[in-house]
């Protein structure tokens, strides 16, 4: 321990000047990359590749010099280590890119993931407005009793809910559309509802509606969604 | 055992013995860097797939701070060179420089742990928790667990200086400085990758 200065640099231990060349590299790189975002001298791909093959360089540089790898007694088995562990790295990081880019560029067209967000109330995807609600106003009440609607007619604003209650002992199943079509309204079609347990839907499409018993014709209603 | 046995038949009996033993602690410890590394590669992938997705609310460009982030990778950068300079000094066995070098590496961590705590706590003020949107919990996860193992090394760092001071330096202090030095530049590693995916990246 006491004169290990001699023998640092082959027994893969550091010297002063391993240490002071390792950091003014560092240092270098690092100032480097970022003089080149804040000035923007370059773009894009170009940029991007640049500041990664500094940050690639500052690692070997520091690996080499404050890590010492390579420079222990032999056989060197925390080199093979740390290869094996970049090979995973590369695979697990570009694997998951790569992947995730292509699933993206191969996803369902804007106008479907857009209903589709719509429909799970999800209000902006990727900066875009869906056109679902973000916060819901005023609620309506649409009550069944005695298989009788009541109000028939709702009017309501953009973002109000609507909320089905039933009286009746059956259950009344509501579906949207004129009797006996099936459409779906803002995600939701064929709603069952029972007794004590009311039925909310989120008014996220404008234009007028009809609802109705899937069970009977007579009971109907509409609503009118406006801005 | 194995990578020492060529040069262990050369050396006397205990000196070998205690030589191999300090490889195998190493190698040990190099192993759990390794693990350690590719659970970060993990989290840096999902960074780079969920950067972008901020469900319309802002991104890293603008919100970050270059200057803010550059001041932490260079304190972290020069608390990784006093720590090797520091490390020279326990080889050499000088007691005092060990303490003193090691004590500004401690200084400069704890200041980039303010720094990074000044930051997280800004963006929660600001509305911008780890439940906010899929880039903040990308984030908060990454640059979070490397926070925990600063905090961890701090912890780590001033146990063993305590040790220092009370019982000087021995073999197994200073095989405890080595690992911990080993740990602290490979914090300094996963940090100069952190600068550039999360902090240039978002200005690119």
């Amino acid at each position: 321990m006491s004169e290990p200065t001699h023998n640092d640099a082959k027994n893969g231990h550091g010297t002063t000047w391993t240490y002071i060349i390792g950091f003014i590299l560092s240092l270098v790189f690092t100032i480097n990359a970022y003089i080149l975002v804040v000035n923007k001298m370059v773009s894009g791909t170009a940029l991007l590749t640049t500041i990664l093959a500094f940050a690639v360089l500052q690692m070997a540089v520091q690996i080499f010099f404050f890590l010492h790898l390579g420079r222990g007694p032999k056989p060197l088995y925390n080199v093979t280590f740390f290869v094996g562990t970049v090979g995973l790295i590369l695979v697990v990081v570009v694997g998951s890119i790569f992947i995730m880019n292509n699933l993206h560029y191969n996803m369902a067209p804007l106008d479907s993931t857009k209903k589709l967000a719509q429909d799970e109330a999800i209000y902006q995807v990727g900066g875009v407005n869906t056109g679902a609600c973000q916060v819901t106003h005023e609620n309506h009440k649409v009550t069944i009793e005695d298989d009788k609607i009541s109000p028939v007619h709702v009017n309501a604003l953009l973002c109000d809910t609507l909320t089905f209650i039933n009286k009746d002992s059956k259950v009344h199943t509501i579906a949207f559309g004129p009797y006996p079509q099936h459409q779906s309204y803002a995600g939701e079609s064929d709603q069952a509802v029972h007794k004590g347990f009311p039925i909310t839907v989120t008014l996220n499409q404008t234009g007028a509606y009809i609802f109705h018993d899937t069970l009977d014709s007579q009971v109907t209603g509409d609503f009118k969604v406006t801005q | 055992m194995l990578f020492t046995f060529e040069r262990g038949i050369e050396m006397s009996s205990s000196e070998s013995h205690e030589e191999a033993a300090n490889d195998r602690v190493m190698f040990g410890f190099w192993v759990y860097l390794m693990t350690d590394l590719l659970m970060f590669a993990v989290l840096f992938a999902v960074y780079a797939v969920l950067h972008d997705n901020t469900l319309g609310g802002p991104t890293g460009r603008d919100l970050f701070s270059l200057p803010l982030a550059l001041t932490e990778t260079l304190i972290l950068l020069t608390s990784s060179f006093t720590c090797g300079i520091g490390m020279i000094a326990a080889r050499a066995g000088h007691k005092k420089q060990v303490l003193s070098w090691f004590g500004i590496t401690f200084l400069l961590g704890l200041m980039f742990l303010g720094l990074e705590l000044k930051e997280f706590t800004e963006f929660i003020h600001a509305g911008h928790t780890i439940s906010t949107n899929a880039f903040f919990s990308s984030f908060f996860t990454l640059v979070g667990t490397h926070g925990i193992h600063i905090t961890s090394g701090l912890l780590w760092m001033a146990i063993t200086l305590a040790f220092v001071m009370k019982r000087g330096l021995n073999k197994h202090i200073v095989r405890k400085l080595a690992l911990l030095s080993l740990f602290w530049h490979f914090l300094d590693i996963v940090w100069i990758f952190i600068f550039t995916i999360v902090y240039l990246r978002a200005f690119v």
